[in-house]
């Protein structure tokens, strides 16, 4: 009795009236497939802006995505900027951390702020692989130290990205974590924007199932990730 | 998932008859229809990215055998197992089987045409397995107690005071007011502990990544994520036409779908999930299923269908569908409405049971004109028109009908003759150059006059013109 992985195999092999894949035709399979991306710049949007990071910064803060964009010249002055964004919107200075070696390291409490453990609705602070300029995306890359659980639970997301770590558009995002070695994680999140709905009457409104809003914190100068 | 029990007739009757279901769908379809407007306006580029996307989908649909491979020895390496599935209720079958052996109590669920296509719902149900429904509309309809009426607002046949109303009756904590910030802060509270308390989640998938063997899901609500990452199992259904060969690929067809679907330019959460938890990860499943469907996909692939493989759930079609706009997404009958859904479902259900939906359309050519990968749809409906014609599925009386209007057709003597007796006889019921009733044409008076015709037919006409004889207008 055939199974069916093998069914199903045979149909599309007969529909198609092709032979089993030989290796010949399959580095031709290949090459085609490389071969479509060949013209992708006049197929993706070209950027605002000149400089990628100023392009970053205006779509993260623009309509589309509707986060708020910080920037600051090392990721000493985190607690201080994290510290900033929460007494601006009148939020409690108490924060879920990333357990991340960068951020743990960080000197939070002389900025006022208190660590907590996991607090559901709370504030979370991270720090992000890479940032697209194209859609504002940051991404983030499931570790020992990054529960995906953290970026979704939360009502405030704050979000480090390296500037030195934004790129142009999505497919720079994809070359890049081919060159960091980790091509396919078990999770890769490109997160743009807080949780929204436009479910009921096609309305937006924010904080459906996670964070409530967004603030991006760009860091200048050598942050190890 | 063909609707039992009533004709396609009388569901579009009782849907235009429902003042309340118009206002619904406008509000929605008609804020999808200005914001991807806005969203293509602002991509320049979109014709060009059109073209690729079509490219991409043709040419992965023409070595599909190779990506299907090449996806499952990926997605194994990854630690996932692939399970195949010939049909609905084998794919069903395997989800219900992973619940059972892992002793699921509750289930949690990211919206997936695809799950509702295959029927899980209703196995998960039969199978005593709670079923928690995460996407807000889905929720909404779960809730209801219905079937979504559009791939991307399952709800858009519910108005905010019907949400309301439905709230106010099921969730624990009752929204406050019938503001739509407070009914999405009602399901917020209702489903958290739900998302953390599940034993399996299930997903659907927008893309699969052949070279990772990883499962694209797109989501604005971050449900997916909230679905796959607590339970111990994550099971993806997935239709086989969902593969693309790299994640680049993937891409190219986000910038296409997101746009047409809701007008943003990019999701909320884009997420590539690839196996199950790895050692030392802070969270995640321990089991990674993905379960591929074929379902009628390899059917279509045989009888000329391929083109509609390329389609990637977008909901366009339907948005700009001027009969979609009038009768909404459950007068269809099938889980699949719109433009889409008349081609696709006759390949799914069989034609014999779906006959009407090719019909349910004016040929306008305004979904494929929306359509992100170029699908011809309103071809391949013509399509199934022939095909029904020729299998002699079409009712007597519609046969009758145009075997009587070919005759006709093919003897001008007789077309004019009969054309000249008919502007005669309908002139008799005008009145102020419109006829209110008229015999036998009773199923269009009684929504709307119909204009009363001309003295002459149009050759009589066109006769006196060449004559120099004035016309009916008197010029």
């Amino acid at each position: 009795m055939t199974t069916a992985r093998e069914q199903i195999l045979q149909a599309v092999r007969d529909a198609s009236g092709r032979g089993e894949h030989t290796a010949d035709s399959v580095e031709q399979i290949l090459r085609e497939s490389e071969m479509l991306l060949d013209g992708i710049d006049i197929c993706r949007p070209a950027l605002r802006l000149i400089d990628i990071v100023d392009s970053f910064m205006a779509r993260v803060s623009g309509p589309k995505v509707g986060a708020s964009i910080d920037r600051i010249a090392s990721l000493s002055q985190l607690p201080t900027a994290v510290a900033r964004y929460l007494a601006a919107n009148a939020k409690p200075a108490a924060i879920t951390l990333q357990p991340t070696s960068p951020l743990l390291g960080l000197d939070w409490v002389a900025a006022g702020v208190t660590p907590v453990r996991d607090r559901d609705d709370g504030v979370v602070v991270g720090l992000a692989r890479w940032g697209i300029a194209e859609t504002g995306s940051i991404v983030v890359h499931s570790a020992p130290d990054m529960p995906i659980l953290h970026n979704f639970l939360c009502s405030t997301h704050i979000v480090a990205v390296p500037t030195q770590r934004i790129l142009r558009h999505l497919e720079d995002y994809a070359e890049a974590a081919r060159i960091a070695g980790d091509p396919a994680p078990r999770n890769a999140c490109l997160i743009t924007g807080a949780s929204g709905t436009t479910d009921i009457e096609g309305s937006l409104v924010k904080g459906a199932h996670g964070p409530r809003e967004l603030c991006v914190i760009l860091v200048d100068g050598v942050v190890q990730v | 998932m063909q609707a039992a029990g009533s004709s396609f007739k009388s569901r579009a009757g009782a849907a235009l008859a429902d003042a309340t279901l118009k206002s619904a769908i406008d509000r929605t379809a008609g804020n999808a229809e200005t914001k991807r407007a806005a969203a293509v306006g602002e991509f320049p580029q979109f014709d060009e990215a059109r073209k690729l996307g079509r490219r991409i989908k043709d040419h992965v649909i023409v070595h599909l055998e190779h990506y299907l491979i090449e996806f499952e020895r990926n997605a194994l390496r990854s630690g996932a197992k692939v399970h195949w599935a010939r049909t609905s209720e084998e794919a069903s079958r395997i989800v219900v089987e992973i619940c059972r052996s892992a002793g699921a109590k509750r289930v949690t669920r990211s919206k997936s045409m695809l799950g509702e296509e295959i029927g899980l719902p209703h196995a998960l149900e039969a199978a005593g397995i709670e079923r928690v429904e995460t996407d807000l509309a889905e929720h909404i309809v779960q809730l209801a107690g219905e079937t979504p009426s559009h791939i991307v607002w399952p709800a858009m046949h519910k108005t905010r005071e019907q949400v309301a109303s439905l709230f106010n009756e099921k969730h624990a904590s009752p929204p406050a007011s019938e503001s739509i910030p407070d009914l999405v802060h009602s399901a917020r509270q209702d489903l958290r502990q739900k998302f953390l308390t599940a034993d399996v989640g299930i997903s659907g998938a927008n893309f699969l990544i052949a070279d990772t063997g990883a499962v694209c899901t797109v989501t604005n609500e971050g449900n997916a994520e909230l679905t796959t990452t607590p339970p111990r199992i994550h099971i993806v259904t997935a239709g086989i036409e969902k593969l693309v060969p790299s994640i680049d690929h993937a891409f190219a067809l986000l910038r296409l779908l997101v746009r047409s679907a809701t007008g943003g330019d990019f999701t909320q959460y884009t997420t590539f999930h690839c196996g199950p938890k790895r050692p030392g990860d802070a969270d995640g499943p321990e089991e990674f299923h993905i379960v591929l469907v074929d379902n009628g996909r390899t059917r279509m692939l045989a009888e000329g269908l391929a083109a509609m493989l390329r389609c990637i759930r977008c909901g366009a079609c339907m948005n700009h569908c001027v009969v979609y706009r009038q009768i909404g997404g459950h007068a269809y009958g099938a889980t699949y409405p719109g433009p889409m859904g008349s081609v696709l479902t006759p390949a799914i259900d069989g034609l014999a049971n779906s006959r009407d939906l090719p019909n349910a359309c004016t040929l306008n050519g305004k979904c494929a004109e929306v359509c992100p990968v170029e699908i011809p749809l309103p071809t391949l409906l013509r399509g199934w028109r022939d095909r029904s014609w020729k299998e002699g599925l079409e009712p007597l009386t519609v046969r009758t009908g145009i075997g009587i209007w070919a005759y006709f057709a093919r003897h001008p003597f007789f077309y004019r003759l009969a054309t000249a007796v008919a502007v005669h006889w309908m002139r008799l019921f005008r009145k102020g150059g419109w006829i209110a009733w008229m015999p036998l044409a009773g199923g269009w008076t009684q929504h709307r006059d119909f204009p009363a015709p001309q003295r002459a037919t149009f050759i009589a006409a066109y006769k006196a013109m060449r004559k120099g004889a004035p016309n009916d207008n008197g010029t």
